[in-house]
């Protein structure tokens, strides 16, 4: 599907070529070009939807909203788009702060999962860590280990550890202490380890 | 690994694992989403005609076409008319949808 006229070369595209095409799709579609905006649905709403999918499973009845919010924060942000990187980016940048903001909600609900006491795990040889497991299993456990866990536990474990924010971060955008974000991740670890420790050995 | 803090453990999990997923957007979801930017996109001013559409290169389906054709204002012509067709019924309602016209947007998104 392509509304923005047909290619002209059989070159592969280039950086500017793809920029000023961008550029071209986001004026369309402040011109509010109908079919402009169904090029730009189509060509953005799968990488949207397996990013916010995989940040909120297994969670997935919420999947949709959120894609759906994501489209309609980055069409009223469009003319803020200056076109000196990739739109693809910039619409993904968008689905990350809509995840965050997603995040920010669910832990700033009280928490309905009890306090567990922490039993810090004591340090040992970790060499054999990538003997121990091949990628897919790794893979696979992961996705069982967080299908299990509360959802605050799950949300807080991906916002900090494959979204990268900080302890501090998570603080500020959800207006709980360091502290309390820190003893939620202790017990969110605790949590996912007991499981996929139940797990290996079941 | 067994015997790794758990705050290392959770490191090293993140940096192997790639919370990926490989399915692709359902026809409904893009369905959705367009029909709601459609109607965002109307809610603040006319859409662009069907004419200028047209005049732009763009296919229009046989009803945008009839729209386009008939001697009606350049305002009719900006309307929202997907609004009223049971293509978008369809498409936000089935995955499948049995929908087949030429130069319709749904259908396009559908085949996307």
């Amino acid at each position: 599907m392509n509304c923005l006229g047909p290619q002209t070369s059989d070159q592969p595209q280039t950086t500017s070529s793809m920029g000023s095409e961008d550029s071209a799709l986001v004026a369309a579609v402040l011109r509010k070009d109908r079919k402009a905006t169904a090029e730009f649905v189509a060509r953005y709403a799968d990488d949207l939807y397996r990013y916010v999918r995989s940040r909120l499973a297994p969670r997935y009845d919420q999947v949709d909203d959120l894609v759906q919010e994501v489209f309609l924060a980055a069409w009223e942000k469009l003319n803020h788009y200056r076109g000196t990187g990739p739109l693809q980016a910039w619409v993904m940048g968008i689905a990350r702060h809509k995840v965050e903001d997603h995040y920010r909600a669910r832990l700033r609900a009280p928490e309905s999962i009890e306090d567990a006491d922490q039993e810090p795990s004591s340090p040992a040889s970790v060499s054999d860590f990538h003997q121990l497991l091949e990628q897919d299993e790794l893979r696979k456990n992961t996705w069982r280990v967080m299908g299990g866990l509360p959802e605050q536990y799950r949300l807080a474990l991906i916002w900090r550890y494959w979204e990268k924010a900080s302890a501090r971060e998570m603080a500020l955008k959800t207006g709980k202490t360091e502290k309390g974000i820190e003893r939620l991740l202790a017990r969110a670890r605790a949590e996912f380890r007991e499981r996929w420790d139940h797990g290996q050995s079941s | 690994m067994a015997n790794l803090p758990d705050e290392e453990f959770m490191e090293r999990i993140s940096d192997a694992v790639e919370l990926t997923e490989s399915e692709s957007a359902p026809a409904r979801l893009k369905a959705k989403v367009y029909s709601a930017l459609m109607l965002r996109l109307a809610e603040t001013g006319p859409l662009m005609s069907l004419s200028e559409t047209n005049a732009r290169g763009h296919k229009l389906c046989v009803f945008e076409e009839l729209v386009r054709i008939a001697p009606v204002g350049e305002g009719a012509k900006s309307l929202n008319i997907c609004r009223l067709c049971h293509a978008r019924v369809l498409a936000e309602q089935i995955e499948n949808a049995p929908i087949y016209w030429n130069g319709c947007s749904y259908v396009d998104l559908k085949n996307s």
